[in-house]
């Protein structure tokens, strides 16, 4: 399920929360779920990449005690990347990847603007959940 | 689920609703803000606290709660030790978020003709918005040194006074905060933002006092008709937030070591008198301390643009600190329950402190009175100055109402309000808006938010605070 998918549910999607933004991200894999995860992140993070920077790699590698756990790190690294070097990432090469550890390399560029940053990652009501053969997530960002 | 009405303004969840509570769950209310709490999933998660290790008394939401992630926002939770545990999600993730006012006196009158020299000063000296940094760049020793002593560390390095010290609650400084629990990632985040606002509901206003409702608190507090006074709402910024995350994230496998069976995974948390709540509550102070020099840092700002604009016209500049209070924290403080004075570890997160009258607590010259409660409301509406009341004391372990309290996601609201619209809205009420972003504005549009003379009608009414003076705004800085 890449994020231009069609027919069938988005990638990615934002929903309503009271005091803060969430998104339900979906994949064919889990992997595909922490990448299309990330993704919907950039659009609550109003991601636009500056197109005369210079392509950046970062490394990044993570354990939790489940998958949610993970998800929870994995996008909370990609949200410090943001608000400290302002940076967003596209594109993830995973090296490894468990429902309780990761390495990938994201590749991204500087913001040419970002609207928001995000405070925390939360685990509110986060359960990955798998029907029909697709991984499905509602991540609640506190903004 | 069984709600009943014990008294004016206050609804109660007997403690046998759900399996699993520990004690009862209280709301404050009318009767249509009680049907908005059970039209969102605050009482649910105001409940989830019920169920909490060594809740005591009961768990309280105050009128202006609404959805959060864990606890509801407008929680009060107090728990004892050694049982008790401390819950990161009960402080929340923007540690010591919290609100600062300053008194002028020069009068609105007086100031209207400089409004828009002063709001774009105060916007030019007061770093807003997503990725400006502050001036104020700090060394890995200074860093540590603001954590450890908050307020105090910017009065001593020439940001204020020290009657801003004892102008704020616990003296600007958490005792007990150890840099050593802070990991770098928050250090990091917190290296360059001291002296900055931020983005999201994080403001700066300058206000007028509309009017007095008691003559005498206000006398004491120094407020007046027509005087202009300035809201400074902000917190710990990313320093706050990595805390939080480091915390939430460790307590995950912790909190199973221990055989909590909690209802939502934002609840984890640590036996206060375990190494993993120390540590917490060890890195938490150090995060409001950070926060507490962040407004500190803000104040002295502010004070230089009224002084440079001000000034040359001849009109008062001086700012005079009223208060200080932090909204999202927990404390170790001494409350007496069936009668007996007990230490426990009170969480409010959106909900303030309202000490009444006689408590060493409360800055000397306020200690007859009670403390100021302030009472920020959504943008563009108005604000209250409330006073802390012995009522606080018996009914909420001293805590009181934090704001208006959402009332449509931000998501909503973006949909529903055109920033630049709401912009003009607000400038042709006479508010000068400086805002870095307009999709930002609109997240906070005043719809977005409850009525908060309503929720001020509330607290005054359970006698959990008394209104003291009502503020409406002249001037918006915003993220």
């Amino acid at each position: 399920m890449p994020p231009d998918a069609s027919p069938g549910p988005p990638a990615f999607e934002e929903v309503d929360h009271t005091a803060d933004r969430a998104i339900v991200a979906r994949g064919a894999s889990l992997q595909e779920l922490f990448e299309n995860a990330a993704r919907g992140m950039n659009a609550i993070l109003g991601f636009r990449p500056d197109p005369g920077a210079a392509p950046e790699a970062r490394r990044i590698a993570l354990e939790a005690v489940d998958a949610e756990g993970l998800l929870v790190s994995w996008l909370s690294e990609l949200a410090f990347l943001a608000e400290t070097e302002s940076l967003g990432f596209e594109r993830f090469g995973f090296e490894r990847f468990s429902p309780t550890a990761l390495a990938a390399t994201a590749f991204g560029r500087k913001a040419a603007a970002m609207e928001k940053l995000i405070k925390a990652v939360t685990y509110h009501d986060l359960a990955i959940r798998r029907e029909g053969g697709i991984y499905t997530a509602r991540i609640v960002f506190d903004v | 689920m069984e709600i009943r009405q014990i008294a004016p303004f206050l609804y109660e969840i007997p403690r046998g609703a759900r399996p699993g509570m520990r004690v009862p769950a209280r709301f404050y209310a009318d009767e249509a803000l009680a049907a908005a709490a059970r039209a969102d999933r605050s009482l649910e998660q105001l409940i989830n606290t019920a169920t909490l290790p060594g809740v005591v008394g009961h768990v309280l939401a105050m009128p202006d709660m609404h959805q959060g992630y864990g606890f509801p926002i407008g929680g009060v939770v107090a728990t004892e030790p050694p049982e008790g545990v401390v819950s990161p999600g009960g402080v929340g993730y923007d540690i010591n978020c919290g609100v600062r006012l300053l008194t002028g006196r020069v009068t609105a009158r007086e100031i209207l003709p400089h409004l828009d020299a002063l709001a774009s000063a105060l916007y030019a000296a007061c770093p807003s918005g997503v990725g400006r940094g502050g001036e104020v760049r700090l060394s890995a020793a200074e860093l540590d040194r603001a954590m450890v002593e908050g307020a105090r560390w910017a009065v001593r390095r020439g940001f204020g006074t020290a009657e801003d010290l004892e102008h704020t609650e616990e003296g600007g400084c958490l005792e007990g905060a150890d840099p050593g629990a802070v990991s770098d990632r928050a250090r990091a985040r917190g290296r360059d933002q001291m002296g900055t606002l931020g983005a999201g509901n994080h403001f700066i206003e300058i206000d007028r006092v509309e009017r007095i409702e008691d003559e005498a608190v206000a006398r004491r507090f120094g407020l007046f008709a027509d005087q202009v006074v300035v809201q400074i709402h902000c917190g710990s910024r990313g320093l706050g937030h990595q805390v939080c995350t480091d915390s939430v994230n460790r307590l995950q496998k912790a909190a199973r070591d221990w055989g909590y069976r909690l209802p939502d995974r934002e609840l984890v948390c640590a036996p206060l008198e375990s190494p993993e709540g120390r540590a917490y509550l060890a890195a938490m102070k150090a995060a409001a301390n950070y926060a507490f020099a962040n407004r500190q840092v803000l104040a002295h700002r502010i004070r230089g643009s009224f002084e440079r604009v001000l000034a040359p016209e001849g009109l008062p500049r001086e700012l005079f600190p009223l208060y200080d209070i932090a909204h999202n924290i927990a404390k170790m403080e001494r409350h007496e329950i069936e009668g007996r004075a007990r230490t426990l570890c009170v969480h409010r997160k959106g909900a303030t402190r309202a000490f009444g009258p006689g408590y060493p607590e409360i800055p000397r010259a306020f200690r007859e009175v009670g403390q100021p409660v302030l009472v920020p409301g959504s943008m563009g509406t108005s604000s209250w100055v409330l006073v802390g009341t012995a009522e606080a004391m018996r009914q909420t372990f001293g805590s009181s109402c934090h704001g208006a309290g959402r009332r449509l996601s931000r998501h909503q609201a973006k949909r529903a309000v055109q920033g630049a619209g709401l912009r003009r809205e607000l400038e042709e009420g006479g508010i000068r808006v400086r805002a870095g972003s307009l999709a930002g504005l609109a997240e906070e549009a005043p719809s977005a938010y409850k009525d908060v003379d309503r929720v001020v009608d509330i607290v005054h009414g359970a006698g959990i605070a008394r209104r003291v003076a009502r503020l409406v705004p002249l001037a918006v800085i915003k993220g």
